[in-house]
């Protein structure tokens, strides 16, 4: 019966999909193309109302089969998606997207311009939700290549300016560029989402003319607005904007300060200290300790030599002047029953002092003055350092000696 | 670790998942996903563009063509778990009738079939016994005077038979025989009510059913590797669970070889459950092994040196199944345990449990599913836990106050409807703030400075829902190797990524996370039964059952020899067996012409196993080990199952030999006895009264004054006239052990009163107990003496009884102190949990209501404690002999 052929050609359909399926992940292209040309039949009869259809299916491998075809060229690419597009009408922003992306990644810029063009233009019936941020996005990826262009433009004004030489044709086309680029690229960074490239780009455009106060009022809102996720490349354009602009050294503490607060681990973070340390307000070098020690904390800066010479010359600043000892004791609190084990332990003393001496002597100083002097990581590294007679590890050994009753008053 | 400078652009938006969900078969291919500038390509006045999916990536190739198993199969019998027809109902008519549905219909009549037939006793012991006689299993008819109280069931039994022919045929009238049996016997005739008993079966099948749809309680899989110290020598040890039960850890030293084989013999440790989960990880040097089975989690410490004994270091006890155990990378010692109740634990070796959260509810909408999982994160004091909706991070030092939602199932990270969280997993020693993110079809990668937004997302495409993943860091300007396993269908999936790429526009700085090469699957342990020799059919089903058993765990390591680079991968399977199989780093090469093992593949039929060429060992060495690891199987089959007699206790631990020892020769008692009956039966007479002394004139009992009121004595007085005395003797005594019987449980209801609840074990002891108290009681009740009336008693009987004279040290009637003492029980060999026991009891007696006979102390002391000291024993030897009131 009618019912059964179409049973059985379901059968076979799903049987060739588990062939191809296991050729493309055994790398088998030519064996997997072999199969498709026969899966190409199931278009023909597609009864199916899976959320993933047969062309999407055709779409895929083939995509998948042709990047890594020994045999395929570009030119064959370009023709299946051009078959591709005009066979899945729901999926046709999708694949035109990836299209481009294709065409990018293999240096075509000129063509991925044009398939964006194209694609930008079509209109086929209601616009779904999920059509709409596609073609979003491909009018994102069109201001982006402007954004090129228009800077490839500026480049040969500059050059060409050094020479004393201008070119108001360039000088227009540039212009034509920036407008095209900024009405696209401001478009999609008005949605939530994360759009560093996009972002980075409209920035640099609108500085370039002078509009500061937008470009602020950019970074601001990409950094601010709740609806977008917490991104912490937001805080650092706007962070770098703000240099850029020399503004105070507060505001750019602050642009920090909330860096520091999402991501206490961010490499900003030694920048950070060292602003903070410079200040001449007794509450921003507490906070600088603070944000020296939280960084500390994380396994990724166990080792970071920079991070570790700040934290051991503001402690030994603070020792040394006596004052403020309850600073470095506040922030021993919470840490004294995991730090001598995470970052103290006998084995990376060794290690350590294998690795990179100056890290060690940073590391022995902190010991030395956080356990005493008769922690295991300071005792083995200046033991280590007095035996091979480094002048720098005598002094540690001194300085630590001379102020042992320090760890009392911190740990008491 | 640099934040990359630039991620691929991606929308956000909150809420709910959108797309529809669904198994999608290619969904992983042909998909760029976005792309981001890289800056300007070389020299070029053009930008260069990357992808997140499509990159180059290592070229990585199988070096056989099956995997090869590393460790001779275990002696013993594995028990495969149930599999769908065992459980499902398969009928004709009801398959007809579930077409449309996808539930499927459990046969649970069979199961409860089963269950009588195989556990008769169990199912109707104590009836089948009484009505043994009431039922006729035979052909002929039945006669007269038996029709009237026998059944004949031979009848009943050709209703069912034909009743199971027409399984499901509607009409019923047929059967009114049956039904009318049933109605009459549904309600005595089990020795569980069958309703009961029903609900149980029910319950149980249902667990089963959904255990083999999806068992979550093998999340993590139960193997590890720990390379050796310096990673350079080609020595590891494979850490992996054994035995019948799978209750055996195992540590065993493997020699990466050509083919890695074991060296040695393993250390080994039984556990009282089976092993669910081994995780390990190295901190300082040293290995930390933890073990989790459903009710117990362990954790050993292997040194690191080669060679060194794994030392057992803790072992913690839930009351709910735990579902994760996760050693920590940065602290020794530190784990992090969940249970199915919704519980997270920091587990500290040296400081103990930290309840983290308890939130039997899930995290970000509802889910029934009570597997929770957790983990490390780049901060040592951070944990994340998960569960099916979601992870979030929490700090140990205020998990109420600080925490923040890593991953979420919705649009955020655009998942699909119905997608749950399978396997999270930390990539620390990838990259120290990113994580895995494994659902039934995506794999994610997250980092926790940009939480909820996934930095890498790829469709996996597998079967089944990946349990296992396993991480082989790449190092610097290489890519990490990441592999998936899932456990019912045996797959296992090889995937590369990049943390980061040097991203020029960035000024040179790191640039986000992409996925490298294409995906590549590698080979399963079933796959290697078309290489193994041909067998006997039955034989060849047994090792293809054995093969096809679920995957059990995942591990792997790199190894760097010279410019040769190889991977080498073992998957554990739930039959205990260990295979493994190499991949050889092939270096970057202009596209090959297509490899030989592309020509040889029709669909369905096997590549045949010929050594590669390439291969330096062929098909020789892998042959030889196909054939050992055989040879040992089927001699595990020979072996004789173990248990083929009924199991059988042990009683020399219950009791000393002593104890079990009758009196050494016939007592007295029984010579006396034995000496009347053959004067009896030479006299041709007979014996009225067994009392052995009624041949004398029963002494006045003095000591009833005691208990006896102002009417004592005339009772006593009109029952001695009437001549049965002995029966009001009897009465008496019998009574004072039915008051004494009553003030005990009394006595007993007000102590739990007051303890209000213990413990399930402590409750068991002391009902225990309690039940003996009783009995020895009743036992020795009417032997109750007032200790006035011992030595009377010692007079009068033999003086041949042999018992140490009792006048020498007359027991005491209080239990005086100085034997209640802790330290005086202690000496006498008194275990410590029955010495509170032993002085409740004693107590009774010493406080105890006004009873006429007081027992002596030590005479109650043997009654509790049969293997207690000698001194005690031998002061109450009198009892058995006593000549005077044996019954």
């Amino acid at each position: 019966s009618s019912n059964e052929h179409k049973l059985n050609f379901k059968k076979s359909k799903e049987a060739c999909l588990s062939y191809i399926q296991d050729a493309l992940l055994q790398k088998q292209w030519k064996r997997a193309a072999e199969f498709l040309t026969c899966y190409v039949e199931s278009l023909e009869k597609d009864y199916s109302r899976e959320h993933i259809g047969p062309s999407e299916m055709i779409w895929r491998i083939g995509t998948e089969i042709l990047w890594h075809h020994s045999q395929s060229r570009m030119k064959e690419f370009n023709c299946f998606m051009e078959q591709i597009k005009t066979l899945g009408v729901k999926r046709y922003l999708k694949v035109c997207l990836e299209h481009v992306f294709h065409l990018l990644c293999n240096g075509q810029i000129d063509e991925a311009y044009q398939n964006l063009s194209l694609a930008e233009s079509w209109r086929f019936g209601e616009q779904t939700a999920i059509q709409d941020k596609e073609i979003k996005l491909i009018q994102a990826y069109r201001g982006l290549l402007d954004y090129c262009s228009w800077s490839k433009q500026k480049k040969i004004l500059l050059e060409h300016g050094e020479d004393g030489f201008e070119d108001l044709a360039v000088e227009q086309e540039m212009h034509s560029y920036f407008r095209k680029a900024a009405v696209n690229l401001k478009e999609i960074i008005k949605t939530p989402g994360v759009w560093d490239v996009f972002v980075k780009c409209y920035v640099d455009l609108l500085e370039f003319y002078g509009e500061h106060n937008e470009a602020r009022q950019v970074l601001n809102e990409y950094a601010y607005n709740s609806k977008f996720p917490a991104n912490p490349n937001a805080h650092v354009y706007l962070y770098q904007f703000l240099k850029r602009q020399s503004e105070s050294k507060k505001s750019l503490i602050s642009a920090l300060k909330i860096l520091h607060d999402i991501v206490p681990s961010h490499e900003l973070m030694i920048d950070f200290n060292t602003m903070l340390q410079k200040s001449k307000k007794r509450k921003k070098r507490q906070l600088g300790l603070e944000v020296i020690f939280a960084a500390l904390d994380y396994a990724g800066w166990k080792e970071n030599a920079k991070a570790w010479s700040c934290l051991a010359r503001q402690v030994k600043q603070i020792v040394i002047s006596e004052k403020h000892l309850n600073w470095i004791k506040q922030e021993w609190n919470s840490r004294k029953d995991w730090w001598p084990d995470f970052h103290f332990s006998r084995y990376l003393a060794k290690r350590n002092w294998q690795e990179n001496k100056s890290l060690s002597h940073d590391k022995a100083l902190v010991a030395g003055i956080l356990l005493g002097k008769d922690c295991k990581y300071f005792k083995y590294v200046s033991h280590k350092g007095c035996k091979a007679r480094l002048k720098r590890f005598r002094m540690l050994k001194k300085f630590v000696t001379r102020h042992n009753p320090v760890y009392l008053r911190i740990s008491g | 670790m640099e934040f990359p400078a630039a991620l691929f652009p991606s929308y956000f938006t909150p809420g709910p998942p959108r797309e529809e969900g669904g198994p999608a078969p290619v969904a992983g291919w042909g998909e760029h996903g976005q792309v981001l500038e890289a800056g300007p390509g070389r020299r070029q006045a053009q930008p260069a563009f990357v992808p997140r999916r499509g990159a180059t990536g290592e070229r990585w190739e199988a070096a056989e063509a099956a995997a090869v198993p590393v460790l001779l199969p275990s002696a013993g019998c594995w028990i495969p778990s149930p599999a769908p027809q065992d459980i499902l109902y398969r009928s004709g008519l009801c398959r007809k009738l579930q077409a449309g549905k996808s539930g499927a219909t459990l046969d649970f009549a069979k199961q409860l079939g089963h269950f009588f037939v195989d556990h008769p006793e169990d199912a109707f012991g104590s009836l089948g016994r009484l009505l043994h006689k009431n039922f006729y299993l035979g052909n002929a008819k039945l006669k007269r005077p038996a029709r009237n109280s026998t059944i004949r069931m031979t009848a009943l039994v050709e209703d069912i038979n034909r009743l199971e022919a027409r399984r499901g045929c509607p009409r019923q009238h047929l059967a009114s025989r049956l039904r009318w049996f049933s109605h009459l016997c549904r309600d005595w005739l089990f020795e569980v009510p069958l309703g009961l008993l029903a609900d149980c079966l029910h319950e149980e099948l249902v667990q089963q059913w959904s255990n083999l749809l999806f068992d979550d309680s093998l999340t993590g899989g139960a193997l590890a590797w720990l390379p050796s110290e310096d990673g350079k020598t080609s020595v590891g040890r494979l850490v992996h669970p054994g035995g019948q039960a799978m209750n055996h850890l195992y540590f065993q030293d493997v020699v990466l070889e050509e083919l890695p084989h074991a060296r040695g013999s393993p250390a080994q440790f039984e556990l009282s459950g089976r092993i669910r989960q081994v995780a390990a990880a190295r901190v300082d040097g040293q290995d930390f092994v933890g073990v989790r089975s459903d009710y117990h989690c362990g954790v050993w410490r292997v040194p690191g040196k080669t060679g060194a004994a794994p030392a057992p270091l803790q072992v913690i006890r839930t009351d709910v199944p735990a579902s994760c155990l996760t050693v920590s990378p940065h602290l020794a010692g530190e784990l992090s345990v969940c249970t199915q109740s919704g519980t997270v634990y920091l587990w500290s070796v040296e400081t103990g449990l930290q309840q983290l959260r308890h939130d039997p509810q899930t995290m970000f909408f509802r889910d029934h599913s009570p597997w929770r999982w957790s983990d490390f994160t780049a901060h040592p004091r951070v944990l994340s836990c998960a569960d099916r909706t979601g992870l979030q991070c929490l700090d140990a030092r205020a998990p109420k106050r600080c925490h923040f939602d890593l991953f979420k199932v919705g649009e955020e990270a655009g998942c699909q409807q119905g997608e749950r969280v399978v396997l999270p997993m930390y990539l620390g020693r990838a990259h120290p703030s990113q994580y895995l993110v494994t659902t039934q079809f995506s794999m994610y990668v997250l980092d926790e400075r940009l939480p909820l937004v996934p930095v890498l997302k790829w469709a996996h495409m597998m079967k089944a829902p990946p349990l296992f993943a396993h991480l082989m860091p790449g190092k610097p300007g290489r890519s990490h190797k990441v592999l998936l396993g899932a456990s019912r269908t045996q797959e296992l999936l090889l995937l590369q990524y990049w943390d980061s790429f040097w991203g020029v526009s960035s000024g040179g700085s790191q640039s986000a996370c992409q996925l490298a090469g294409t995906p590549q699957k590698l080979h399963s342990i079933a796959e290697c039964l078309q290489h193994l020799p041909t067998q006997l059919p039955h034989h060849h089903h047994l090792v293809q059952q054995r093969l096809s058993a679920p995957a059990a765990g995942l591990a792997a390591t790199l190894q760097e020899d010279g410019p040769c680079k190889s991977m080498l991968i073992f998957q554990l399977s739930e039959a205990g067996d260990v295979f493994c199989q190499r991949l050889i780093h092939k270096a970057a090469q202009p596209p090959a012409p297509p490899s030989r093992d592309e020509a040889t593949t029709a669909p369905g039929s096997s590549p045949l196993f010929e050594a590669p060429a390439s291969s330096p060992h062929g098909l020789g060495t892998v042959a030889l080990w196909y054939r050992r690891w055989l040879r040992a199987l089927s001699r595990a089959w020979r072996e004789p199952p173990r248990h083929t007699w009924p199991p059988s206790l042990s009683q020399r631990r219950l009791f000393t030999r002593r104890d079990l020892e009758g009196p050494a020769g016939p007592s007295s008692l029984q010579k006396q006895m034995r000496q009347r009956l053959r004067q009896a039966m030479q006299e041709g007479s007979r014996i009225q009264c067994w009392e052995p002394l009624a041949l004398q004139p029963p002494p006045l009992p003095q000591t009833l004054e005691l208990a006896g009121g102002p009417d004592a004595l005339s009772n006593r007085l009109t029952a001695a006239w009437a001549g049965d005395w002995d029966q009001w003797w009897e009465d008496r005594t019998s009574f004072s052990v039915a008051q004494r019987q009553r003030a005990l449980r009394e006595r007993r209801r007000r102590q739990k009163r007051a303890q209000g609840h213990r413990s399930l074990s402590a409750s068991f002891t002391s009902s225990l107990t309690y039940q003996s108290e009783l009995s020895e009681l009743s036992d020795v009740g009417p032997s109750a003496l007032s200790p006035g009336r011992t030595p009377i008693l010692s007079q009068e009987g033999s003086p041949a009884a042999g018992g140490p004279p009792l006048r020498s040290h007359p027991p005491s009637p209080v239990p005086d102190e100085a034997l209640l003492s802790s330290q005086s029980l202690r000496c006498r060999g008194i275990p410590k949990e029955r010495r509170k026991t032993l002085r409740d009891y004693l107590s009774v007696w010493a406080e105890g209501p006004p009873e006429p006979p007081e027992l002596p102390g030590s005479q109650a002391s043997q009654l509790c404690f049969p293997s207690s000291q000698s001194q005690l024993s031998s002061a109450s030897q009198p009892r058995r002999k006593r000549p005077r009131m044996g019954f």
